[in-house]
């Protein structure tokens, strides 16, 4: 089944009067429990294409549906709850809020929902265990590592069981052997819960163990069909 | 609410020297406000009694319809009766929550030692209910001398500076001179009972005290010019007038009934002064706590976009967003009010450990500095402040709320 549809979607920029075409026609589909990389140069429209499939960017042309819902026709609020409901970020920079412990992060998205705290401690606790994190659970993330951080944002963008997760170069700023840790914890969340991944890379150890590459150039799929 | 609480508590402890400062400017300007509070809530209560208690004025006060207006032209025709005096008291006494009704007569004229003479102005009043009036108040400023006593009719009080002019101290004897109510001279002797501070400069050289009995045979009439209620509280005074307008209308006497405070320029004055003040005051703060809460949270907000972008991909709707920099800025008015409370209690046990005294202007003797605790108006600030500060957080925060998520995530 689709959780991800584009059919000919453009997103343009205005650069002062200057228009720049980030994406020039854009058709996917991306079916449930896929595991796929969105890869290509710098300035290729990776980050956009992440933003639309995130919903936290509107096309200016073009349709788009998230797990069956035409993401135009929803509202700001509409599109927040489809935000928490059904999907995961993961950020290149963590993104973890400061003045939460590690806890806290990935209860977030739990209680944004309106979760009650004993449901959101007792599940956010889960989610850390899964990715090793369970002694850390009181460190604040200054206190953490970048590849514990990113793992801390894996079980957030995990804890509400999203259909999709977005990652935008989840692996740039670790080391190689935690940076092996982090596509470990997406690969087994892929396998074992059928959970949806999209991200951004330039990472040759990511894309190796993908099942499906979309090589984007100048705004454009150039290949996209390639499953492994 | 509690988890956004926690975290709004958070992020103001972030940045500790920006939040103390926004802080302190809370809790001086609470301060400042409620010590002024205190202190004017002290005074006027101080007015109150000296004018219902010092000046004698009671809570109410009942003239003939007209008296007011027209009463020095002919006075006669709008006194009250003997019979009608009666009826009053009578009538009025019998309310719950009257102490007592005491008829009262005001006389002008010359007083003389035999040597040098000048001009007095004197209250004709029944010295047992005079007494009650006073009540505790006469201690603040008491007779020297026995004081009046209606078995020594003329026995009278006279203000201090006038006995000092006239070298009258108590026992010594004087003659008083005005005219009757037909127009005709009169001079009585008189003998002081009592010296007494009228706690005005403007009054201490002029007033008498006279019991009612002489007052009368002085302008020779049988008449009572006012009738003076005393009620058991003051909170009463504008309830209890409407009701006996009500009766004594009902009954047939045509009257009007002032109030302590309608009477009292000093106190309408003072009080109006201090209004000016108190608001003048509250506005300066007014801004000063809303600028440093605007500061503060949009200085917030622009640390932390990223933050927000973050929080709005999690799912955090626009109006959470609002509600948690809003929320920031309760709690900025929060913390900031209760150090003003820490402050206010401060300074007022330092006040009434170092008991202060001053002298105001156009006041004989000095008065001590009292501010008064009003638990209920530091409350009663304490959520204006807070509200006030939360609604200042609201155009950052409303800010914060609109800003585009991808543009926000990108935000160095």
């Amino acid at each position: 089944m689709a959780l991800i549809e584009m059919q000919n979607i453009k997103k343009d920029y205005f650069l002062g009067e200057t228009v720049v075409h980030a994406l020039q026609g854009i058709d996917l589909r991306i079916d449930e429990g896929e595991f796929v990389a969105i890869w290509g140069p710098s300035g290729s429209g990776k980050t956009t294409l992440l933003n639309l499939i995130g919903a936290i960017d509107e096309p200016t042309t073009g349709d788009l549906a998230i797990a069956g819902r035409e993401v135009r026709s929803l509202s700001d609020n509409q599109r927040s709850e489809l935000r928490n409901e059904t999907i995961g970020f993961i950020f290149q920079g963590f993104n973890l809020i400061p003045v939460l412990s590690a806890l806290e992060n990935v209860m977030l998205p739990l209680q944004i929902k309106g979760t009650s705290f004993g449901q959101a401690q007792a599940k956010a606790l889960g989610r850390l265990q899964e990715v090793g994190l369970s002694e850390f659970i009181r460190h604040r993330p200054f206190k953490m590592s970048g590849g514990q951080q990113q793992r801390v944002a894996i079980a957030r963008a995990l804890v509400n069981d999203p259909s999709l997760v977005i990652a935008d170069e989840p692996t740039a700023n670790l080391d190689s052997e935690t940076a092996r840790m982090i596509i470990g914890l997406m690969r087994e969340s892929n396998e074992k819960e059928a959970t949806t991944f999209i991200f951004s890379t330039h990472d040759q150890r990511l894309l190796d163990q993908v099942k499906r590459l979309v090589r984007l150039e100048d705004g454009r799929i150039v290949d996209g069909g390639m499953k492994r | 609410m509690m988890k956004w609480m926690k975290l709004a508590i958070r992020n103001i402890l972030r940045n500790k020297r920006r939040s103390f400062v926004t802080l302190l400017a809370i809790g001086v300007g609470f301060a400042a406000i409620s010590l002024f509070r205190g202190y004017v809530s002290n005074t006027y209560s101080g007015l109150r009694e000296s004018a219902i208690r010092g000046e004698g004025l009671g809570h109410l006060t009942i003239f003939k319809a007209g008296w007011l207006e027209k009463g020095k032209l002919d006075p006669e025709k709008y006194m009250f009766s003997k019979e009608e005096t009666e009826k009053i008291i009578k009538f009025v006494t019998e309310e719950n929550g009257v102490v007592l009704a005491t008829p009262q007569i005001q006389v002008a004229g010359i007083a003389s030692n035999g040597i040098t003479s000048t001009i007095f102005i004197a209250q004709g009043v029944v010295a047992q209910d005079d007494r009650t009036i006073k009540g505790a108040w006469a201690a603040f400023r008491p007779v020297k001398g026995e004081g009046l006593n209606e078995k020594k009719s003329y026995g009278v009080e006279v203000a201090q500076d006038l006995a000092k002019f006239l070298n009258l101290t108590p026992g010594k004897d004087g003659v008083v001179m005005t005219t009757t109510l037909s127009g005709q001279m009169n001079a009585m002797d008189i003998q002081v009972m009592g010296v007494y501070d009228s706690g005005s400069d403007a009054t201490n050289d002029k007033y008498m005290r006279f019991t009612f009995d002489f007052a009368q045979a002085l302008v020779d009439t049988h008449k009572a010019e006012r009738i003076v209620v005393l009620l058991d509280n003051w909170k009463k005074t504008e309830q209890m007038r409407a009701l006996l307008l009500k009766k004594l209308t009902g009954a047939g006497i045509v009257c009007e009934i002032k109030t302590w405070n309608e009477l009292s320029l000093f106190y309408s004055k003072v009080r109006g002064m201090f209004d000016m003040i108190f608001l003048f005051l509250f506005t300066i703060v007014l801004v000063i706590v809303v600028m440093s809460t605007v500061n503060t949270m949009g200085m917030a907000v622009l640390e932390r976009t990223r933050e927000i972008g973050t929080l709005r991909a999690l799912g955090l709707k626009r109006r959470g967003v609002s509600l948690l920099f809003a929320m920031e800025g309760g709690v900025l008015g929060f913390f900031g009010s209760f150090i003003g409370v820490v402050l206010h209690v401060s300074v007022w046990g330092m006040i009434r450990a170092s008991s202060p005294t001053y002298t105001p202007p156009g006041i004989s003797t000095p008065v001590p500095l009292v501010v008064d605790l009003v638990p209920r108006a530091l409350f009663v600030l304490m959520l204006f402040l807070v509200f006030l500060s939360l609604i200042a957080a609201i155009v950052p925060a409303r800010r914060a709320a609109k800003q585009n998520v991808v543009n926000a995530l990108g935000h160095v």
